[in-house]
């Protein structure tokens, strides 16, 4: 089962320039090469100070957390981020 | 001229102004009308009796140059928990107060018969004015009337349908910068207790007013400064920001990813539907429609979450669709549509109720079969019930709890009568600290134990982990802080990160007031406000019993996570 990925305000535009609507961009990532939170960002070419919240599996989370197939991962943009990645409790694998 | 107390009495329509005593010199806001209540309402008397009292209150700093800073506190003993009450909101009507230089208004006593009034206050005094061909009608149209009758330039607070049927749903409404009736003290059925005293509206038109005194302009000046600052550079509050970009209601998909935004009265915390209410629906649909967003709620605020909201069409003004109204008339009642939600809300304002208590209503009135689930256009019509003040809209008036009771609904969503806001418990276990512990019943804004949790401002927790006592207590404590202020809570996000600009709101404080405040000095006095409000509750008869979640939370487990609400009753009486 691929990992289910939840673009979700600006950051759709990185998979879809012309992306309209403000439902996410939902992407089924089957790739063996991503083991990482941070694998997905590179795949997509995502900066993490483009990023403010990570959930997987409805888990806050951050870009060194895990991610395995069947995973749901959503990743919000700055500018729809309340936090600040210093302060977030964040599940984290490393 | 020194700052004054207005008090009113109702049973003979007489009306004085006091001087300010000397021990509430430093007080503002929350802090003056739990202050008042405390001293002058009996703990054990009838909320919508003769003894009980509504006290309206302006911050410290309201009315002056300090930013994002128009709050008013209005105080009672609430007939929806039977304890003390502070509900506040921003407005004009605050300011207006402030520059007045009306520390209080006291509103006591209890007019015999059914005659309803008005009161206006002016810098030349007060005058009752007979109220009664407004009544029964929808505010929308009323505030029309009124600033047409009294000027574009007043300020208006008043109760609706809800108060007259004497809910305990309604709200005290104020009017926004474009004299919509959408700005509400909403919690807690205070519009009940003004209406029971006979008043219906208060217009206040501050022209000649001399402006908020503030004792060292200097110390104002730089503090604000510092205040401003923070709030331009911080994420949240920042222009561009996600509150000024999408409103509060960009909390709709992250809580919902977090799996914490209850749906079907609190039955699941996630729901792929809420995605077409989000914050990014809403603001892409205001400005398609030619609504307005941002929009400030009272003028000098830079946050600037508001909005106008209006129909397909771009008429028809409703005013803020709020993140928890749209959730309370939203997901939690299954409607997934933002025009459903926006009617409701729209009801809410006309018919004078608090949209989380209304949504928490029709929510349980649903599992109670009175309605289906999803059912957006019967929602409205149960709205419609209240308006024509039939016996089920008498019933649905008074809230979640009764109404779940006369409908055989076991899973209600209340503490202390009050209905739970937007977080799921189970989800987010120290918001559920707060809703059990704080003296207002479930209220989240009394502790926003939100804010570091999910979004991740002012500390490191986890939202699932049980341990929250010691973080739900400083929360509130600052919170209650706040709101004596006169700030919106909203500077919290900034001031938590930046600490200039919490210095920064100390210095605005002591401007105004020619004290030498510091930050240690937030803490206990939002300790000893809210230290006034437990010895209110406990003379009202609370003891820790009432200070717990309803039983489901703890039996039934919550998808997507399957947790149940599992702090200890021992952590949850440590709390205070």
């Amino acid at each position: 089962m691929p990992i289910a990925l939840k673009l979700f305000g600006d950051l759709r535009k990185k998979v879809d320039p012309k992306v309209s609507g403000t439902l996410p961009l939902r992407l089924k990532i089957d790739d063996p090469e991503i083991t990482w939170v941070s694998d997905i960002l590179r795949k997509f070419m995502i900066e993490e100070n483009e990023v403010s919240h990570i959930f997987v599996n409805g888990r806050f989370a951050g870009f060194r957390k895990k991610v395995s197939r069947g995973d749901t991962v959503a990743l919000f943009p700055k500018n729809m981020g309340l936090l600040y990645k210093w302060y977030f409790k964040r599940e984290e694998d490393e | 001229m020194p700052k004054r107390i207005l008090r009113v009495n109702m049973t003979n329509l007489e009306s004085q102004f006091e001087d300010l005593p000397a021990d509430y010199a430093a007080l503002g806001g929350r802090g003056m009308t739990s202050t008042i209540v405390a001293k002058e309402v009996p703990p054990t008397c009838n909320p919508l009796g003769i003894h009980n009292k509504l006290v309206f209150a302006p911050g410290i700093v309201t009315g002056t140059k300090a930013p994002t800073s128009g709050r008013l506190s209005v105080g009672g003993k609430s007939p929806l928990t039977g304890g003390i009450k502070e509900a506040n909101a921003g407005t004009p009507f605050a300011q207006m107060l402030a520059r007045m230089r009306i520390g209080a208004i006291i509103i006591e006593g209890k007019h015999a018969g059914d005659d309803y009034y008005l009161l206006k206050i002016t810098m030349d005094g007060t005058e009752f004015i007979k109220a009664n061909k407004w009544v029964g009608k929808g505010l929308y149209g009323v505030y029309k009337d009124l600033f047409k009758e009294y000027g574009d330039k007043v300020g208006i607070s008043g109760v609706g349908i809800a108060a007259e049927l004497l809910g305990a749903m309604s709200g005290v409404c104020f009017n926004d910068p474009e004299g919509l009736p959408s700005r509400y003290a909403g919690r807690g059925g205070l519009g009940a207790v003004m209406a029971s005293k006979g008043l219906k509206f208060i217009i206040v038109d501050d022209t000649g007013a001399p402006g908020v005194e503030i004792a060292n302009e200097e110390v104002f000046s730089q503090g604000i400064k510092k205040l401003r600052d923070a709030l331009t550079s911080h994420d949240v509050t920042k222009p561009g920001g996600a509150l000024n970009s999408y409103g509060t209601a960009v909390l709709v998909n992250i809580i919902n990813e977090a799996g914490g935004l209850p749906q079907r009265n609190f039955s699941s915390g996630q729901d792929e539907g809420a995605e077409k209410v989000s914050g990014e629906a809403k603001a892409e649909e205001i400005k398609k429609r030619g609504g307005t967003r941002p929009h400030f709620c009272n003028p000098g605020c830079i946050i600037q979450c508001s909005e106008v909201w209006v129909k397909p069409n771009g008429k028809d003004p409703v005013g803020v669709l709020e993140y928890e109204s749209v959730w309370a008339l939203g997901p939690n009642c299954a409607i997934y549509n933002l025009d459903d939600i926006g009617e409701l809300n729209r009801a809410c304002n006309d018919l004078g109720t608090d949209t989380i208590e209304a949504g928490d209503t029709i929510a349980v009135a649903m599992e109670g079969g009175l309605i289906e689930f999803g059912d957006g256009k019967g929602a409205i019509k149960l709205m419609d019930e209240i308006r024509k003040k039939t016996p089920i809209g008498k019933i649905l008036a008074q809230g979640t709890e009764i109404t779940g009771k006369v409908f055989g609904v076991t899973r209600i969503p209340t503490v202390k009568g009050q209905g739970l806001p937007a977080y799921d418990p189970r989800a987010i276990k120290g918001i559920g600290v707060t809703f059990a512990t704080t003296p207002m019943g479930a209220d989240h804004t009394a502790g926003y134990a939100i804010a570091p949790e999910i979004l991740g401002v002012g500390g490191k927790l986890d939202p699932l982990s049980p341990e929250k006592a010691e973080v739900s207590r400083n929360l509130q404590f600052a919170t209650a802080a706040i709101d004596a202020s006169g700030y919106c809570l909203f500077i919290a996000f900034a001031i938590l990160d930046i600490p200039e600009g919490l210095q920064g709101v100390v210095e605005s404080l002591s401007g105004v007031l020619g004290a030498n405040l510091t930050v240690d000095d937030v803490g206990p006095i939002g300790k000893s406000i809210i230290d006034t409000e437990l010895e209110f509750n406990k003379k009202a008869g609370f003891t820790k019993i009432h200070d717990r979640l309803p039983e489901f939370f703890l039996e039934e487990k919550l998808p997507p996570h399957n947790t149940v609400f599992d702090v200890p009753d021992d952590d949850l009486d440590s709390v205070f």
